[in-house]
Order: C-alpha cells, then sequence, then structure tokens
C-alpha cells in the first residue's frame, strides 16, 4: 500500500523536477529525472506496473513541453521495456558497473527523442542531446544509493540482505 | 554471508515470457499511433488539454521557487526603494516629454495616411499576461501564459513585450496558452530593416539568444547596429515593432547570399509579464493561411519565400 503511494509520488516528483527552473547553464546538464525513476522502479520493484507508469509519464512529459504526443512515451516505455527484459543481468552488477552498463540506454532515449525530433523538424545544438546522458549516468549510482539506503534501513530490522 | 531473498525480488529475476512482449507491443503501438496523429492532425487536442489541465498542479508547484524569490523582494531596503523611485521619476519624465512628441508624430502619420489612403491603423488591441512557466526543455524556446481560450487567445497571436516582439501563440489551453519565442529554430518572422526598408525573414537560431537573417541578397545595404522591425507581411504580427539588433554579418565569396546574426529586442528571459496584440489581418490571415498584403517589395530585395508557421 504505502509502497503504491511512493511509486505514484516518486512519479509525480519525476515529472517536478523535470519542469523545475534551473538557471541556463545547469538546465542543459539535467538528468532526465523521469528517465531515473521509471528505470529504478524497473530495476529493482519489477511488480510495479513500471511500463504503463512510463507511458503516462511519457505523455505527461510530451503535454510539458509541448512535443509530439508519443515521443517520450516511446522512448520511456523502450526502455523501460529493455531494463525489464535484461533485468537478471543489471542485478548481477555491483552498483558502478551497472551505471556504466546502463549508460547505452540513456544514449538510446536521448537517440530516440533527437530521431523523432528530426522527423518533426525540431533541431536543436548535438551538446544538449548528450550532456543529459552523462549527467544521468552519473548520477545514476547516487540515485539509487539514495533510495536503497532508505530501504536498507528498514529491512536491516528484519536482518535480512538484498539482492542486490 | 547469510543471504535471502525478499519476497520482491524473488520471483521475476527473469522476465515473465510472453505477458512483457505483449505489454511491450501494446505501448509501443500506442505512442507510435499517438506519433503519427498527433504529427498530422489536431485530434488527440483533448488528450493534450486534458493532461495539461491534470498537471497544472504541478507546473503551479515548479514554479513556486520563482515566486518565492519574488516574494523576497517585499523585503528590499529603504534606499533601494527610493533610488529606484527616483530613477523611475526621471524615466517617466522623460518618456511622457517624448510621448509628447509621439501625439503630434502620430497625428502626422494619420494625415500622411489619409493622403495615401491607407486605412492601417498604429492602436492594436491588447492584453497583459502574467508568463507562468518557461519551457525547460532546452530543445525548445517557449514560455507558457496565464491567459487562454477564455480570454480570447488565438493561435496564431502575436506577444510582446516592451521592447519588441517575443514570439507568437501555438497552442491555446483553456487557462494558459504556450507561445513559441522567435529564437526557437523552428519560428520564422518577416522583418524588415528599419534604415533602408529592405524585406526579409527572421529565424531563430536555437542557442536561445540569437536570430538569423539567411536571405539578404550580397550587395544589400546592411549594417551592424541595424534594427530590424517586424514588417506586418505575412499578417501574423503587427508591423512596426522591433525585432532585433545586427551583430554581425557573414559574407562568403562566390555565394548569392550573405547571413547576418541579430539579438532580439525583447527580454525573452527575463520579464514577467507579456503583451498579447489582436492584430487586425491576424483573423483573415489564419483562416485563408495565404497573407495577401499587397505591398510592394523594393527592387533590390529577393521574392519573399513564405514565413514558416
Amino acid at each position: 500500500m504505502s509502497k503504491a503511494l511512493i511509486f505514484l509520488f516518486s512519479l509525480a516528483l519525476s515529472l517536478l523536477l523535470q519542469i523545475l527552473q534551473l538557471p541556463d547553464a545547469l538546465s542543459s546538464l539535467r538528468p532526465s529525472w523521469p528517465l531515473l525513476v521509471i528505470a529504478y522502479w524497473t530495476l529493482y520493484e519489477p511488480k510495479m506496473p513500471s511500463l504503463l507508469a512510463a507511458w503516462i509519464v511519457g505523455v505527461c512529459c510530451d503535454t510539458l513541453f509541448n512535443s509530439v504526443l508519443g515521443e517520450n512515451a516511446l522512448a520511456l516505455v523502450l526502455v523501460a521495456s529493455i531494463i525489464s527484459r535484461l533485468r537478471s543481468l543489471y542485478t548481477l552488477f555491483p552498483l558502478w558497473q551497472a551505471a556504466l552498463a546502463l549508460a547505452p540506454l540513456w544514449a538510446l532515449h536521448a537517440f530516440i527523442i533527437f530521431w523523432i525530433d528530426g522527423i518533426t523538424r525540431h533541431s536543436a545544438d548535438l551538446s544538449l542531446r548528450w550532456l543529459p546522458v552523462l549527467s544521468t549516468t552519473l548520477i545514476w549510482p547516487l540515485f539509487v544509493g539514495l533510495l536503497e539506503g532508505r530501504r536498507a534501513a528498514r529491512t536491516d530490522n528484519l536482518n535480512r540482505m538484498r539482492l542486490p | 554471508m547469510n543471504t535471502t531473498l525478499t519476497d520482491t525480488s524473488r520471483k521475476p529475476l527473469f522476465p515473465s515470457g510472453p505477458a512483457l512482449g505483449l505489454r511491450f507491443l501494446f505501448f509501443t503501438l500506442l505512442s507510435i499511433t499517438l506519433l503519427v496523429v498527433d504529427g498530422r492532425s489536431d485530434r488527440f487536442k483533448p488528450l493534450r488539454d486534458w493532461t495539461s489541465w491534470a498537471l497544472t498542479p504541478l507546473i503551479w508547484v515548479g514554479n513556486l521557487p520563482r515566486a518565492v524569490s519574488g516574494g523576497l523582494e517585499h523585503f528590499r531596503s529603504r534606499e533601494a526603494l527610493l533610488a529606484e523611485n527616483r530613477a523611475l521619476r526621471a524615466n517617466q519624465l522623460e518618456q511622457a516629454a517624448r510621448l509628447l512628441q509621439l501625439s503630434s508624430l502620430e497625428a502626422e502619420n494619420q494625415r500622411i495616411r489619409e493622403l495615401l489612403a491607407s486605412s492601417t491603423g498604429l492602436k492594436d488591441r491588447v492584453l497583459i499576461a502574467e508568463i507562468f512557466a518557461a519551457s525547460q526543455d532546452p530543445y525548445r524556446h517557449q514560455i507558457v501564459l496565464n491567459k487562454g481560450a477564455r480570454d480570447g487567445v488565438y493561435r496564431g497571436q502575436a506577444v510582446l513585450d516592451a521592447a519588441g516582439v517575443m514570439g507568437q501563440v501555438v497552442q491555446v489551453n483553456p487557462t494558459t496558452s504556450v507561445v513559441l519565442l522567435i529564437t526557437d529554430p523552428n519560428h520564422g518572422i518577416p522583418v524588415e530593416i528599419n534604415r533602408t526598408g529592405l524585406q526579409t525573414i527572421a529565424l531563430g537560431r536555437g542557442d536561445g539568444q540569437g536570430l538569423s537573417l539567411p536571405y539578404l541578397p550580397g550587395n544589400s545595404d546592411v549594417k551592424v547596429g541595424d534594427v530590424l522591425v517586424s514588417s506586418g507581411l505575412g499578417g501574423r504580427f503587427p508591423a512596426g515593432y522591433p525585432v532585433g539588433e545586427i551583430y554581425e554579418l557573414h559574407h562568403t565569396g562566390g555565394e548569392n547570399f550573405m547571413e547576418a546574426a541579430a539579438y532580439p529586442r525583447a527580454k525573452l528571459h527575463q520579464g514577467r509579464q507579456a503583451l498579447l496584440v489582436w492584430s487586425e489581418h491576424a483573423t483573415a490571415a489564419d483562416a485563408t493561411d495565404a497573407p495577401q498584403v499587397p505591398i510592394d517589395l523594393p527592387a533590390n530585395s529577393p521574392a519573399k519565400p513564405k514565413a514558416k508557421p
């Protein structure tokens, strides 16, 4: 019950972080928060309806950025399904290796957005496309460490070790 | 090490077979359908309206930091306020003097226009709107205003600020509207160079701070510092408002066209208010989508390419 609440709350928070006003210099380095949150839930809580959430959050992103409907939705759904397909692989890696191994997926996400933007004739500077990939990769270990730390604190009482 | 799986991670360590594939296929097809249909028509506008309505609280919260920092300005020092007051008084005096001059110029302009039997008025109907949010997507230069269809805002409406043209409305929601700024790479605005009257098109460069004028004839009379004003061709923007100022000229030898770069006059990322303008030709231009404004182009200007919508 409370997990479902945290799930919904984290999705809303990711959208909020995505539209929060930042100085121009930082704004291009903003990691893709919805992507991080969806990836986290897909990897660590596979029972959550992550694919549905990915699609809905994607449509919300499209509305917020006024891009073609389905653009962010498609990219998020693709990444989420690849992660859930390769979940057994990613959970075997230690955190920092998983962070590196996930980087191609962030790049895939950026590429799909780039591609659809190209089809709908929305060109932008290339560095603006790749900087979020970099920052998402760098922030992933921090992000997971934070959320898993919260959970570890809770489950330590039960004297259990979690995988991963 | 004592390793036990919790119930959440015990079962689906391996993907759950066809169910995942099916779900993936379903959502992918759904997204592609949305993409194709939304790219070509307005059929999903209700979905967009509904989502944007549902996300309004989120946008409001996202805008809170700015609102709070704005609120802190209440506690400014008395000296600062006095200084500002003095500066504003001086400014107001100066402007009043210029306004006196303007009214006589306006009267003169009116007389001359009557002589020319032209009915273009200088006065446009305007509405002040608050800038609600700036798009945080670095690929799109957009802002959201707090006026929408209920206030009579329409698609394609011109948006100005105190210093010049900001952009045009691209999407109207019931209570908000989205404005595409003139620096967006998808935006083009017909302009004329104030000094010579040369007509051309200013496109957004997409780096957030510049305009580019790629269609200048190689022999045209353009200088750094020239002011661009909206020409009113195409009927979407009212004529005569400042758009930008040229700061750089490129002319590659052998090329037919010379390219100029300009800074926009409007303070696109600074103000909190914007003016929505009802220009007289706009409704007609929107209805036919083929601007029919009979204006003689100067002899040395190229055939004017159609402005992007």
